[in-house]
């Protein structure tokens, strides 16, 4: 909501002067290369992955460049699974998946150094129904992903979506938490903001397929996807630039996430 | 403490004593014009001494008995000398001309109130409205604070922002006053304007160091704003229209040379231009802000004045139906002035202070309200007592009732989100304070004095323990009135000067303040919706201690001044969010979003003035430094605070072309804010995050600018004056950065760019200004 009064000063200031934007050259140095994780066990087979890279420059491409040769587990109790290398840097257990109250440790050994992870998967909130309505929004009328499920009382629920558009990942992050809804009802729009706003190739149109990932997942991830959308996507940040609070222990960024996932797909009307 | 000191004070005095009766001279100093009684204006003696009007225009000296010379004199107006020989105590009652009514014409020999060389006092800038008139600023929107961060050691919050940072101290580190009662967000339009009505002003002073022990409360500085009394002679109109604003201001007697009365209003029209676009984007939403300054004065007998007066405003942002974000403050003050005797002059005050705000959202079936404020009850009394003609001693006490409601959330019936009320907080913070103003000869002076402060915080309501981490231990549940924690806090005041010649001097000064209500930002840019938060069991009272040494002096016979003034200010108990705070959280224990830390500032700082003339103006430029230890950030290391500039470079030139012509420009220049950037990057589910290394370790471009103005006077005649005020803000057209956004490339996806957001380019304004 921060960004949209954002959006206002910025709107206004156009109309009273001139705002402008243009790219600019800024000699951005000083990255060490850190490791970068990205672990993911959910309650479906096959969900399982844990992605292994490491920073670039600012300068640099936006390829996934894996780190190979690592050795990755996920154990949890005395249940330790091997994951195996698919490519370079990506690393699968096919068969593995998780269950809701079980706590999942992440294992990564390389070059003789350890990072370690730990997550709880949480309890599956059923994805009642998918939508796309029209709302009226800065004065268009504009299709919005919808989605309804009801929020269990009693215990603290933390979400995360992906929407698809055709099938391509639309790049924002949608998370939330039901600290002031508990035990409600919820219809949530997962309105596009930001840089994704601006391109047109994000807009919902009829015709057009939308799929949503609904995840739930525990607090700490919760606080990695916030904290991450509040303050290290590049945008004009309603926070003090900073890099998530990371859930991972040892010399690594990232997260790991034992998450339970649902997905629903509907043509926009 | 308050005793003591006195007790000292009246020993000195008896010392001094001679065989010599002695007697006193009191009364009040007014503009002939409209009656407003004068701040600041000198009174001297021939063969040496005088004195200054309080902030109440009244004076007491005390002289040996005989013939003397008095020389009244006040910026802008004419002087006037009277001879007398005193034999008893004496009441004489001053009223200066206006210059240009007795010249017939407009002559400028001061634009600018003389700064004391022999006074202590330092760091201490002061303004009136007629300095303010002639500075080009943005949209012709005449805005006392945008005139201030001309002067060194004081810096924008941005560009076109109302916001103002003293010496390295963050923005709620200003203790800014308008007519007593504090202000809690003195900005309007997101920063864009400040809450003050030039129309509505008399007098700033802004104390960057050395504050008086009358004053406390926040580290950085003081803003005190007075607002103008009300012409007690004659009814009087006066008005403006410009661009994106228009104001009236209303005056007049109520019993003429007694009492009299001010109403001035303003509100902004930037919505019905936003109305007129095409852009469906633009004209469905909100943005405008109105505000109200009234004030009445009433004289009850020759030595008794009642003073009311009150500020009202309110800004209103709309996006749509979707969202909405009001805001405003409310102060009223209430003063007596009472003369005990010739020397002993005492004002007592009750104030209210109000700051709420109410953010609205509405969108499909969530629909709710979050209301937030910050309220004051406040008493003030303060004696000044004018023993001798070299002491002049104030003393009294401040007594604070604070309540906060942190956030109340209400929702419909159908709306999916829950209302909750978060606990108010309640605080009394209390001080007494006692200061002398000592000349120990004819080059020494010094003022020192002593404020013992405490902040008492009130149940009722839950108080937590937490660990290293944020997390809460337990909780502590008091009832109400139950007292949770005081904190009791010493801050003494010195200040010292040496003349060293007519024309230089040199000061010292040593300041402690004490903060206890704090507010809590995270974000680049502030917001109305930052939270107020008083000390409490955990959260400290920030404390600062600021050291400073000064040389001043006057050239070609005081047409020009020079001030030099360093300082180094230390911190302690400086907030921070920790990272990936929930800024929006609506919880009660925000400590445990929250580290502190300790800071340090220092700097040097130069002015050079052209006080009189034709052509006047100045040059101030800052050298400084200022950063945050605060543990969990930056890896526990010094970092830049973001406020931090290297050089700041203001240049104001006012030159007046001919009886209707007036020129002025200003150029402005300062590095870059310091500021987090990205060093690298990384892909988390598909898309790009940036990666940081230090806090605050990049620099925002340097900004530079050229703004020019002209006024041209029109046709004068007996009750109408008007005006057209011209101005073109940024006019070379710099494309300074706004805000510096990181994203993908459009044109190429596997690359990353930087994008620099400027706002504020070549923006020309009319306005035009009446008087009758």
């Amino acid at each position: 909501m921060r960004n949209s009064f954002i959006y206002t000063i910025l709107g206004g200031a156009l109309l009273l002067g001139t705002a402008c934007e243009k790219e600019i050259d800024l000699n951005l140095n000083g990255n060490d290369n850190k490791y970068v994780i990205e672990g993911v066990l959910t309650d479906n087979k096959g969900g399982c992955s844990v992605k292994i890279s490491r920073t670039k420059n600012f300068d640099g491409d936006n390829e996934f460049n894996g780190v190979a040769g690592a050795s990755v587990k996920i154990w949890s109790g005395t249940d330790t699974t091997l994951l195996s290398e698919t490519t370079a840097g990506v690393y699968t257990a096919p068969e593995l998946s998780g269950v809701s109250g079980t706590t999942y440790g992440l294992l990564v050994t390389i070059d003789g150094e350890q990072i370690t992870a730990m997550s709880r998967m949480p309890t599956k909130v059923p994805f009642t129904n998918l939508d796309v309505l029209d709302e009226d929004l800065f004065g268009d009328l504009t299709k919005i992903a919808t989605v309804s499920f009801k929020d269990p009382a009693g215990e603290a629920n933390y979400y995360r979506f992906r929407q698809y558009l055709n099938g391509r990942a639309i790049k924002s992050y949608w998370v939330r938490n039901d600290d002031l809804t508990n035990g409600n009802d919820i219809t949530a729009r997962l309105y596009i903001f930001g840089d994704a706003n601006d391109d047109d190739e994000n807009e919902l149109k009829s015709g057009d397929e939308v799929t949503v990932d609904m995840m739930n997942i525990d607090a700490d991830v919760y606080k990695y996807f916030y904290s991450l959308s509040n303050s290290a996507t590049g945008e004009s940040n309603s926070a003090t630039p900073a890099n998530p609070v990371s859930n991972i222990k040892g010399n690594a960024i990232g997260y790991f996430s034992a998450q339970t996932i649902e997905t629903k797909t509907v043509i926009v009307p | 403490m308050k005793s003591k000191l006195l007790l000292i004070a009246v020993s000195l005095m008896a010392l001094q004593a001679t065989a010599q009766q002695k007697h006193t001279i009191s009364g009040t100093i007014k503009s002939k014009a409209k009656g407003e009684t004068l701040i600041g204006a000198t009174v001297r003696i021939s063969g040496g001494g005088g004195t200054t009007t309080n902030e109440y225009g009244f004076y007491s000296i005390t002289l040996a008995d005989g013939k003397h010379k008095l020389e009244y004199t006040s910026m802008g107006l004419q002087a006037t000398t009277l001879e007398f020989t005193l034999r008893k105590d004496t009441t004489i009652n001053i009223s200066l001309e206006d210059e240009s009514v007795s010249l017939g014409a407009v002559t400028i020999t001061g634009t600018s109130t003389k700064r004391s060389l022999s006074a202590p006092q330092m760091g201490l800038e002061k303004l009136t409205a007629k300095e303010m008139k002639n500075v080009p600023v943005l949209l012709g929107e005449r805005d006392a604070i945008k005139v201030i961060q001309l002067l060194p050691g004081i810096k924008s919050a941005g560009d076109g922002n109302a916001g103002m940072f003293v010496r390295g101290g963050a923005a709620d580190q200003n203790l800014i006053l308008l007519d007593e009662a504090p202000v809690y967000n003195a900005s309007h339009l997101l920063g864009f304007f400040s809450t003050f009505n030039s129309d509505a002003i008399k007098d700033i002073a802004v104390y960057k160091g050395g504050m008086p022990a009358q004053y406390g409360g926040r580290l950085s500085s003081v803003l005190d704003i007075k607002m103008n009394d009300g012409n007690n002679q004659d009814f009087g109109v006066s008005g403006g229209i410009g661009l994106i604003s228009a104001k009236l201001n209303v005056e007049g007697p109520i019993q003429k040379d007694k009492s009299s009365f001010l109403i001035s209003g303003r509100r902004t029209y930037a919505d019905m231009f936003l109305r007129l676009s095409n852009d469906s984007s633009l004209n469905n939403n909100t943005l405008y802000f109105y505000d109200i300054n009234a004030k009445m004065n009433y004289e009850l007998g020759k030595k008794d004045k009642l003073y009311l007066s009150g500020y009202f405003g309110k800004d209103k942002l709309g996006v749509g139906d979707l969202f909405g974000l009001k805001w405003g403050n409310t102060t009223g003050t209430l003063r007596w002035n009472h003369i005990f005797n010739n020397k002993l002059f005492s004002n007592t005050s009750l104030i209210y202070s109000n700051y709420d705000y109410t953010v609205s959202i509405n969108s499909g079936s969530v629909s709710a309200d979050i209301y937030s404020k910050i309220r004051d009850y406040n008493l003030k009394e303060e004696l000044q007592w004018y023993p001798s003609s070299n002491h002049s001693v104030r003393f009294g006490f401040n007594t604070i009732y604070h309540t906060i409601t942190p956030g109340q959330v209400t929702t419909s019936e159908t709306s999916q989100i829950n209302s909750r009320t978060l606990e108010n907080r309640h605080s009394w913070e209390n001080a007494i304070y006692a200061s002398d103003s000592w000349k120990m000869s004819d080059r020494l002076s010094m003022t020192y004095g002593l404020r013992l402060s405490t902040f008492s915080v009130l149940g009722k309501g839950d108080f937590f323990n937490i660990d290293q981490n944020g997390k809460i231990l337990d909780t502590l549940s008091y009832k109400k009135g139950e007292f949770v924690k005081t904190y009791v806090n010493l801050e003494p005041r010195l200040a010292i000067s040496y003349k060293v010649n007519t024309t230089s001097s040199i000061k010292a000064s040593y300041v402690r303040n004490a903060q206890n209500l704090h507010l809590i930002s995270n974000s680049t840019t502030s917001s109305p919706t930052d939270k107020w938060v008083a000390s409490t069991n955990i959260i400290k009272p920030e404390i600062s201690d600021q050291y400073s040494i000064g040389f001043y002096k006057d050239l070609f016979g005081g047409d020009y001044e020079l001030t030099v003034e360093t300082y180094y200010k230390s911190l302690q108990n400086q907030i921070d969010y920790r990272d990936g705070a929930n800024v929006n959280s609506v919880s009660n224990a925000i400590e445990s979003e929250l580290l502190f830390g300790k800071g340090r500032a220092y700097g040097i700082e130069w002015l050079f003035k052209k006080r009189v003339g034709k052509f006047n103006g100045w040059v101030s430029y800052t050298l400084s430094k200022t950063e945050r230890k605060i543990d969990g950030i930056n890896n526990n290391d010094w970092y830049n605070a973001r406020q931090d500039r290297t050089h700041d470079i203001a240049i104001v030139a006012i030159y007046q072309l001919s009886k209707k012509w007036t020129l002025s420009a200003n150029w402005i220049y300062y590095t870059g804010d310091a500021v987090t950037y990205p060093s690298g990057k990384y892909n988390i589910d598909g898309q790009t995050v940036y990666y940081y290394t230090g806090r605050n370790a990049y620099r925002m471009p340097d900004y530079h600018r050229l703004d020019l103005g002209a006024t041209l006077q029109l046709k004068q005649r007996k009750r109408w004056s008007s005006e057209l005020a011209f101005s073109l803000y940024n006019a070379y057209g710099r494309e300074n950065a706004y805000t510096i956004t990181f994203q993908d490339s459009k044109d190429d996806p596997n690359k990353t760019v930087a994008k620099q957001t400027a706002l504020f380019k070549f923006i020309p304004s009319i306005s035009y200004n009446f008087k009758f």
